[in-house]
This record gives structure tokens, C-alpha cells and sequence, in this order.
């Protein structure tokens, strides 16, 4: 009888999670139902060629066309349908005057959600930032024209740093901060708006043995999705600091994480705890307001991580890494979900939220069949009362008008939720797509929440 | 194994310490006893089949860890064309490729005495193209550029402790991946009976056994510390082959002769390049003579990028947690 101790992995629910990897390549996983779905490629996009390594990605998760954006090594932005592929456009970071791109990659890439500078909705912002600090910020209109071209509208290009190499960017959540650092190079942040640096951080102290470490900042994040003030960095000597804008320039919190340098950030949606992976395969969770480790993820991973992503709805990590195997976390448990083996080195984990399966479930963002189903229950649950949850809300924020009306047990003839949904690509199981509008006569609303979408 | 029946005693109830030991050594007797007998029975029954003619029973195989091996996704398949242009697109597809000739550095860890040196200009001998540098007290980041700029291909460093040569750590230049492995049972070219001394072809290279993507990279990383044009006529083979995770480095001169076997049971002997020629009776054999050193390997990580003790990542590195299953290899 063999002795082995296997680890039966508890399948993943319905998720779906995009990797980049070294060659240029873009695999679609795929995990279907909630009990042992085991996660599978379902797609690969791109063509097998180093020189097109992903550098960067970035992807623009909302319901109606979801964007994403990939930096690749040639010094092209491609700008592709998050879901089947097929290329918008690609536009070139290269300048005629500045240093090639094979000189100068690309870092950082964000595409931007909300709209910026006043554009009409057929357009979509970058950002990317170079190691040599190249940052521009250009907006590209999304004609019609099939030959992939689009035409740039305004663009900012401004250098982040004179001297050093740019390791890391983030873009906060409210989209109007960025953060850069690197090697030789202090965590600042930048107002986007305005193109200026609002605040710079200053190097710890030195330590007791009156030792300098050099400043090497490889990895970054902002702690929440709504405060850019507080910002969590990762050096190349494995400590994570905690730095807060508002109070002072040095870190807050410091502390060590083994003795590798640390390869990515990720904050959770809780605004206190990230998930730090470092150079040899260890990710771990931490509560940044006391700095302590709640827990380490223990799975056998043995390369470096080089990109975690937090899943927007479900309590769910992925983490990818150089030895090409992507995996799944649960994070209450820590426990190993599932792994798959994409065979190249992996640079980048994103995961598009909108994926929605055959049987509905609660946790699949904004579909109106579903709400009305989950409006039932609470109806019957609570007495009186009339405020949604705020976890549902959190669950379909986008584009979506609901009014909720209490007072009957009728439950599905007055149920009331409008909602703007065009466009929808999303595969819905149970119809009612379109807007069931009913007005609301009767009676007391106590609170009802009313997204406007114009 | 546990007895069914009530009346056998299990040894290890038994407190007396005599006693248990009688008890065991009598179980141990009889169980002997059986499986010579089962094994006298299997031979009559394969003896008496090929008298009548009829098909022997079959033969058993018998169970071992290779056998059992714990299934891995990573093992590469012959039709994967992300592996192939996977390795197009590695740091040793230019070598591999022909474009570049490898060039070895040798050189060790700062303190080197007994041992380290003679194995040192064993391998000078075994791998064609190197070259020996004292260690001096440089950094390894500045051999490694100091190589680079000389074109060097790789960079071996033999780490000695307690004057035994332990660790070898393999960079590939000029960003490659650098393999630490632990050495281990290294036996040198004088400690061998009947060694023969190598010469100066262009040796060939076997490499047994690495089947999963790891293994994979691993052994193109070997394979781009030797020329890729063999000599085969200087009949100078290395061999590295790897089981259960530990690499075995062996090498040898060859030389086929023809052996007048008998009838049906002569086998032929050594291993690689034995060909059965059944035509006349007369078959082609390879005789192997030893020569230089014989060592073996295992690997505890491998780093992307070159050697970087603070800020190096790892592609590959053992960990205690991976060990938790006898029949799980990586390579």
C-alpha cells in the first residue's frame, strides 16, 4: 500500500481567471460549478513568441464589453475583448525620440474603468509607466473601422523619476492617484488630474547595526479601494512597509517576510489585510494594522509568485507564478482550491468577475433574475425592514436602478427591479432580461437605494 | 502483515522480550519458507510449460517506486508545441541551436583543499572547452560579469565543505538560470579499479530520464555545457541519469565487439548502445571501461537569473512540504 499523504482539493466555485505568460500567451481558466469544479483552459489567445512576453495587464471588468489591456515586450499595448479575444486595437508605446522599447519596457499598465478627461463611452484611457519612467496617460477613440486602428485622443506623457529603474505601479481605486516606485527610486504618488507628485516617501532609518539597505521597491499596492492615502510597498530585502500620506513620509509599519524579495502585493476588499508572495513561492496574509501575520498559504508553490489577484465577489486568490501553475486560495481557510498547470512562467493573473453559469448563483454579479430571487427571500426573512444588504449592493454596483418595494408577500408580481442592462453578453440562465418596471405606489419605503443611471 | 485468526499471537503483544523475539523469528522462518516454495513452484510450472510447448504463465512484475510513481501534470508530452517553442525561446536555445560554442568557467567557493582540486581537473578533462580560474576572493556577481564579458557560456562553481567537494552550482551566462545541486557520492578517477583514461573527442551526451518540464529545463542546462557535435568515432560517452530525483554522472569509453553467444540465453551485456544481431549466432556487444570520476547530483533549486542570493527568485525550490509523498519526484 503506498504512503503518500495527497491533499484532496476542494474544487473552486464558478470562477474565471485570465493568465499572461512569458511566451505572449493568454490562457482563459475556466472553473464551472460550485462543487469540485475543477478549473480548465478553456482558451488561448495570442501566438507562441518570446518577444511578445506580457509585461503588464490590466483589465477593465465592467458587465457591457469588458476591456483588457496587455503590455507586451515589443513595446505594444494591445487593447483585446476580455471576452473572446479578439483585438480592439493596438496602439505603440514607443516614441519616435525616446529609447526603444526592448530598452525601455513597460512596468506598469492600467486601464482606466471610469471615463477620464470627458470622453464620449466609445473610448478607453491608458496608463502605462516604463522602468525609466516614462509615464503617459492617453486616451484612444474606438472607431468603427475593423483594422484594429483607433485614433489617439489627448495624451499626458511625463517622467516619473530622473534616476532609477521603475519596479512597480498601481492606480488607486477612486482612479485618480497612481503610485511609483523601483529600484533607486522612493514610493511617490502621483495626482493623476494634475500630473503632479503630491507626496514622496523617505527611507526608513537605519537600523541598529547603522546598516543602509538601498531603496528597491518591487512590488505596490494601495491598502484600500476607497482611501488612496495609505500604500503598501514591498522591497527587494523582503520587508513590506505601510505608508500613510497623511501622517508622514517615513513607513508607518514595517516588518520582514522570509528572505526573498517580495514579488507582488494584493490588498483584500476588507481594507486591512494583504497577501504578500515573495521570490520563493510563500504567500502569505497579513493584517496591516498591526502588522501582524495572520497565516501563510501552504501548497507546494514552489517558484516565485508574480502576481496575486483577489476575486471582486468570492473569498477567492489566485496566485501565478514561475513554476507555471496557476492556484486557487480560499481565503478564510487558506487552503489550496485547486492548481493548474499552464506550462510557461506566468506574469499575470486578472480575474474577470462577470462570468455567470448555468445554474445561477447569488455570488455572480448584477443579474436581475437573480436579484429578484435573493429580494424574495429577504422579504420573507425580515419583517419590515427595508434595507438591502450591503453585501448585495457590493455584489451589482454597476449600471443597475433597483427599487425595492416591501409591504406584501406577493413576492415575484411586485417585485420591482429596472435596470439598464443592454448590451449584456453575460449568458443569464433564467429570462426576464428586460425592464420590469412597476411603479411603486404602495406604501412605505423606509430606505431604498436608487442608482441613477443616465 | 496482520494474521486473520485468533489463534496467532501478534509479536508485539507479547511483553517479554525473549519470548516476542522467539515468537518473531519463528514467523519470519516460516514465512521464508513460503516464498521459496512459491517460488519453486513458479519455476516448475514455467519449466514444465516450455516442455509442453504451451505459453510459460506470465510473469510477474514486481512493484517498485518507479513503478508507483505519483502521476505529475508537469511531464512533457511529445506533441506540446508550447514546449518547443518554449525552448526556442530559452536561454539555451542559442547554444543548443549550434549558434554559440559552449565555454565552461570552472572555479569554487573561496576555501578548497583536498578533494576540490583533483575533482577539478577531472572535469577539465571530462567537459571539453573549460576552464579554471582560481577562486581569489571575487564576488560571484563579478565572475559572473567578469565571464560574460570573456563569453563564457557557463559558469561552474565547486562549493567544498570539510575538504569534500558538496554543492555544484551551474549558471548559465549570460542571464540563465543558475542550479544549485548537492554532490554526493563522488568517487575519483584513481579510486576506480580499471579506470581508463579519457582522450580529447568530443564526448556524447545520454541523458536518462527527465521527464517533466523541470527535469526538462534541467537537462538542456546540462546539455549546453557540452558541444553539440559529438565525436562518435572517439567512442567517449557521459551519461547522466536520472532516478528518483538524484542524477548519477557517469562517463565512459565504449567499444563494440562481437561475442559468439549460444543458443537462447546469452543476454546481451551494458547498457546503451547494445545491438542484437541474431544472425549468425554472433552478437554486437558494447563494452564499457570506466574513466573519470563518478558523482552524483540532486538538485535544491533553481534560480531565475543568475546567481542572487538576496534578490534572486526561484523558479523551482525545494521546500520540506513537497516531501510528504515517497512517490513524488520533480524531475
Amino acid at each position: 500500500m503506498p504512503r503518500t499523504t495527497t491533499l484532496e482539493c476542494p474544487g473552486c466555485p464558478s470562477l474565471r481567471a485570465l493568465t499572461f505568460d512569458a511566451l505572449g500567451l493568454i490562457k482563459v481558466i475556466e472553473a464551472k460549478g460550485s462543487q469540485g469544479g475543477a478549473p480548465r483552459v478553456v482558451e488561448r489567445w495570442g501566438e507562441l513568441d518570446s518577444s511578445k512576453c506580457v509585461l503588464a495587464a490590466s483589465i477593465n471588468d465592467r458587465e457591457d464589453d469588458p476591456l483588457l489591456a496587455v503590455a507586451r515586450k515589443t513595446g505594444m499595448i494591445e487593447v483585446l475583448s476580455a471576452i473572446n479575444g479578439d483585438i480592439c486595437f493596438t496602439v505603440s508605446n514607443a516614441n519616435e525620440d525616446g529609447p526603444r522599447p526592448e530598452d525601455d519596457a513597460v512596468v506598469g499598465l492600467h486601464l482606466f474603468a471610469g471615463q477620464k478627461l470627458g470622453l464620449t463611452s466609445r473610448s478607453c484611457t491608458l496608463l502605462t509607466c516604463t522602468t525609466k519612467g516614462n509615464t503617459s496617460m492617453r486616451s484612444i477613440e474606438v472607431t468603427d473601422s475593423p483594422a484594429g486602428s483607433a485614433s489617439i485622443g489627448s495624451s499626458n506623457t511625463w517622467s516619473v523619476c530622473s534616476s532609477g529603474n521603475i519596479l512597480c505601479s498601481k492606480v488607486d481605486g477612486s482612479e485618480n492617484y497612481a503610485i511609483f516606485g523601483g529600484k533607486g527610486v522612493e514610493m511617490n504618488m502621483w495626482d493623476l488630474d494634475n500630473c503632479s507628485k503630491i507626496w514622496a516617501a523617505k527611507s526608513p532609518p537605519k537600523n541598529s547595526l547603522d546598516i543602509f539597505t538601498p531603496t528597491w521597491f518591487t512590488s505596490s499596492t494601495f491598502l484600500s479601494k476607497d482611501d488612496h492615502r495609505k500604500v503598501v510597498a514591498g522591497t527587494n530585502s523582503h520587508q513590506v512597509h505601510l505608508y500613510d500620506i497623511s501622517a508622514q513620509r517615513r513607513p508607518v509599519i514595517s516588518f520582514d517576510f522570509r528572505e526573498t524579495p517580495i514579488k507582488s502585493v494584493t490588498e483584500d476588499l476588507d481594507g486591512y489585510t494583504v497577501y504578500v508572495g515573495n521570490g520563493s513561492g510563500d504567500l502569505a496574509s497579513f493584517d496591516m494594522r498591526t502588522g501582524k501575520l495572520l497565516g501563510c498559504f501552504l501548497g507546494k508553490c514552489s517558484g516565485s509568485i508574480r502576481s496575486i489577484a483577489r476575486h471582486p465577489e468570492l473569498p477567492v486568490i489566485a496566485s501565478c507564478g514561475l513554476d507555471s501553475y496557476l492556484r486557487f486560495w480560499d481565503i478564510k481557510t487558506r487552503q489550496l482550491l485547486s492548481a493548474v498547470f499552464l506550462k510557461q512562467h506566468l506574469t499575470n493573473v486578472v480575474f474577470d468577475s462577470n462570468f455567470a453559469d448555468e445554474e445561477v448563483k447569488p455570488s455572480v454579479a448584477a443579474d436581475l433574475p437573480l436579484n429578484a430571487e435573493q429580494i424574495a427571500n429577504e422579504m420573507e426573512i425580515r419583517d419590515e425592514e427595508e434595507t438591502l444588504p450591503l453585501k448585495r449592493k457590493k455584489a451589482s454596483k454597476e449600471e443597475e436602478r433597483r427599487k425595492k418595494k416591501k409591504a406584501t408577500k406577493e413576492n415575484e408580481g411586485n417585485k420591482e427591479a429596472s435596470k439598464e442592462n443592454n448590451g449584456s453578453k453575460k449568458k443569464v440562465s433564467k429570462e426576464n432580461e428586460g425592464s420590469k418596471k412597476l411603479k411603486s405606489k404602495k406604501s412605505k419605503r423606509s430606505k431604498c437605494e436608487i442608482h441613477d443611471e443616465s | 502483515m496482520m494474521q486473520k485468526e485468533e489463534k496467532e499471537i501478534l509479536p508485539s503483544t507479547i511483553k517479554n522480550k525473549e519470548k516476542r523475539s522467539e515468537v518473531h523469528a519463528k514467523l519470519k522462518h516460516q514465512k521464508k519458507l513460503e516464498k521459496r516454495k512459491k517460488a519453486k513452484a513458479r519455476d516448475a510450472a514455467e519449466k514444465r510449460a516450455l516442455e509442453l510447448g504451451e505459453e510459460p504463465p506470465p510473469k510477474m512484475v514486481p512493484r517498485t517506486i518507479e513503478n508507483t510513481r505519483e502521476f505529475d501534470e508537469t511531464v512533457c508530452k511529445p506533441d506540446d508545441e508550447e514546449l518547443f517553442a518554449g525552448n526556442d525561446a530559452d536561454e539555451f536555445g542559442a547554444i543548443l541551436k549550434r549558434e554559440r560554442t559552449p565555454k565552461v568557467l570552472i572555479t569554487t567557493c573561496r576555501f578548497n583543499s583536498s578533494r576540490g582540486p583533483a575533482f577539478i581537473s577531472e572535469l577539465l578533462s571530462v567537459i571539453p572547452n573549460a576552464h579554471y580560474y582560481k577562486r581569489g576572493t571575487y564576488d560571484l556577481k563579478k565572475i559572473v560579469e567578469y565571464a560574460n564579458n570573456k563569453d563564457f557560456t557557463s559558469l561552474i562553481v565547486v562549493h567544498t565543505n570539510r575538504r569534500e567537494p558538496d554543492a555544484l552550482l551551474i549558471i548559465g551566462l549570460p542571464e540563465g538560470p543558475t542550479a544549485h545541486f548537492k554532490l554526493s557520492k563522488l568517487v575519483l578517477r584513481k579510486d576506480i579499479k580499471n579506470h581508463g583514461n579519457p582522450t580529447n573527442h568530443k564526448p556524447e551526451l545520454v541523458l536518462n530520464n527527465f521527464t517533466t518540464r523541470l527535469g526538462h529545463r534541467i537537462g538542456r542546462l546540462i546539455q549546453s555545457l557540452f558541444p553539440q557535435d559529438p565525436n562518435f568515432r572517439g567512442r567517449r560517452v557521459v551519461t547522466f541519469h536520472n532516478q528518483r530525483d538524484f542524477i548519477f554522472f557517469r562517463h565512459h569509453r565504449y567499444i563494440f565487439d562481437r561475442k559468439e553467444s549460444k543458443q537462447t540465453d546469452s543476454k546481451g551485456k551494458e547498457a546503451e548502445d547494445a545491438k542484437g544481431e541474431k544472425a549468425s549466432q554472433e552478437r554486437v556487444i558494447a563494452r564499457l571501461q570506466e574513466c573519470g570520476p563518478r558523482f552524483t547530483l540532486k538538485l535544491t533549486s533553481l534560480q531565475h537569473g543568475t546567481f542572487d542570493s538576496k534578490g534572486g527568485e526561484f523558479e523551482w525550490v525545494h521546500k520540506p512540504e513537497m516531501d510528504t509523498s515517497r512517490r513524488r519526484f520533480f524531475l
